[in-house]
């Protein structure tokens, strides 16, 4: 039951640290993540749903509102373009759900339906932008300069913060025993 | 296949791809045209601003820390460096004080309140940069009730840097010049030239070379590298006098007929963490 486990608290504190986290370390490692001519998308928020749903153990987050949620606080606060986002995060929560039947779940296979997740969420994200207008990049400068340098930094989070992840949701999921 | 694109599924596709498209389109001329956002959504980036900067003060200290020990090991190079600078910056100093004494009262003899050369500061600590390559956008911690407005021009590290796109009551949105959006680098500027000044707007920035273009220049004064550019004050809304860089190269457009110019900025956009907003004080 997801009301009475310690994830009530620390699944959302987590998301919003995360998409907090996000910007702030765009914000501080902008040299690193916007040296031209790429530019890395730093995507936790998506990480720690992902990794939520792999690690809920048995208690199911309502994770397609929170990534709703998250998503509208994203494109608030962070892009300034409703719209995008409150749907892409529930999309790929909907996509890790539909590949997660397929796969078994161990560190290889979520690390890799995580980069399919991720593939897909920026293509979206690009495709949605340029025909709205927001950017005017080829495809193919896209795939070089964007997709692949997004793909390293992300996959070097998921590998880094895949076992603190686990530790904290197995902490929060255990009974209270005490 | 057949089960999972089934025609409910695809009409509701097709309604969450209409709402999501519309609601972006909606935004984007929304944020284009109106001064500042509608209430609620000011309200929830308020909130959202105050639960942000929970996180991005303690990431920015540990980033000036960080920094201050990288600056001690130069400390002994650098204030080498600066004694030579602060003896000439001396004399300027009371230079500029003594003119700006005879300015003021230059412009009381002519019962002249403001020029466009006045203007007020707010400064502000950046809280975030959006996560994403599609814009070069930052969040600072100051907005409406700090005197804020939309369109003000933002700087650091001493140059321009960009402008006021959204402002929130207490926190806004600054669109760098490095943006790929028309409107984030039209700037009035002027170049003073060896042979006076020569005006114009910024027409583009070149992402790769980090400069900022100034194209149809049809002035035939001579423009040499290492020129000041600065504001020139016309549109109103940005004072006049702010530094923008220095002339890195001057071309010819695509059909010989005009300059182009390629101005180095003068500040780095991917280091900044404290802004300046410059208000003008002849708008009021």
């Amino acid at each position: 039951m997801y009301r009475l486990s310690r994830l009530k608290y620390v699944f959302p504190v987590g998301l919003f640290v995360c998409l907090f986290l996000d910007g702030a370390l765009s914000h501080v490692w902008a040299p690193l993540f916007f040296h031209y001519p790429y530019s890395m998308a730093s995507e936790l928020v998506l990480l720690w749903l992902t990794l939520a749903y792999f690690f809920e153990n048995g208690i199911e987050i309502p994770l397609i509102p929170f990534a709703a949620v998250a998503g509208i606080v994203a494109d608030l606060y962070g892009s300034g373009i409703l719209g995008l986002y409150m749907f892409l995060f529930p999309c790929v929560m909907g996509l890790t759900t539909i590949l997660s039947k397929y796969f078994s779940s161990s560190f290889l296979s979520m690390i890799m339906i995580f980069f399919i997740d991720l593939v897909a969420f920026s293509t979206l994200n690009y495709w949605a932008y340029s025909l709205v207008g927001v950017t005017s990049t080829p495809f193919g400068d896209y795939l070089v300069y964007v997709l692949a340098p997004t793909l390293a930094l992300n996959l070097v989070y998921f590998v880094v913060l895949y076992w603190p992840i686990r530790a904290i949701f197995n902490w929060a999921t255990d009974e209270k025993t005490a | 296949m057949r089960k999972f694109f089934s025609n409910r599924r695809l009409v509701i596709i097709v309604i969450i791809l209409v709402v999501c498209f519309g609601l972006m389109a909606g935004s984007i001329t929304m944020r284009n045209r109106r001064n500042t956002p509608p209430l609620i959504q000011q309200f929830g980036n308020d909130i959202v601003g105050f639960a942000d900067s929970a996180v991005a003060l303690p990431v920015n200290w540990l980033q000036t820390s960080f920094s201050s020990v990288n600056d001690l090991m130069n400390t002994y190079s650098e204030n080498r460096e600066l004694k030579q600078q602060v003896t000439d910056l001396a004399q300027t100093k009371v230079r500029n004080q003594a003119l700006a004494h005879e300015n003021k009262q230059l412009k009381q003899e002519l019962k002249l309140n403001s020029s466009m050369t006045d203007y007020d500061t707010v400064t502000a600590a950046v809280l975030m940069r959006t996560p994403s390559a599609w814009q070069q956008q930052l969040v600072i911690n100051k907005g409406q009730s700090s005197g804020i407005k939309k369109n003000m021009p933002v700087m650091s590290d001493g140059g321009l840097i960009g402008r006021i796109a959204e402002v929130n009551k207490t926190n806004s949105k600054v669109e760098l010049l490095s943006d790929t959006s028309e409107s984030s680098n039209r700037f009035a500027i002027a170049i003073h030239g060896t042979d006076g000044i020569v005006n114009g707007i910024v027409t583009g920035y070149n992402a790769s070379r980090d400069e900022l273009v100034m194209g149809q220049v049809s002035s035939k004064a001579k423009l040499k590298k290492g020129a000041r550019v600065t504001t020139n004050g016309m549109g109103g809304i940005t004072p006049k006098g702010l530094y923008v860089g220095k002339v890195a190269r001057v071309g010819k457009d695509d059909y010989g007929l005009a300059q182009k110019v390629y101005i180095t900025p003068a500040a780095n956009f991917n280091d900044i963490n404290i802004v300046t907003v410059a208000e003008s004080a002849s708008q009021e």
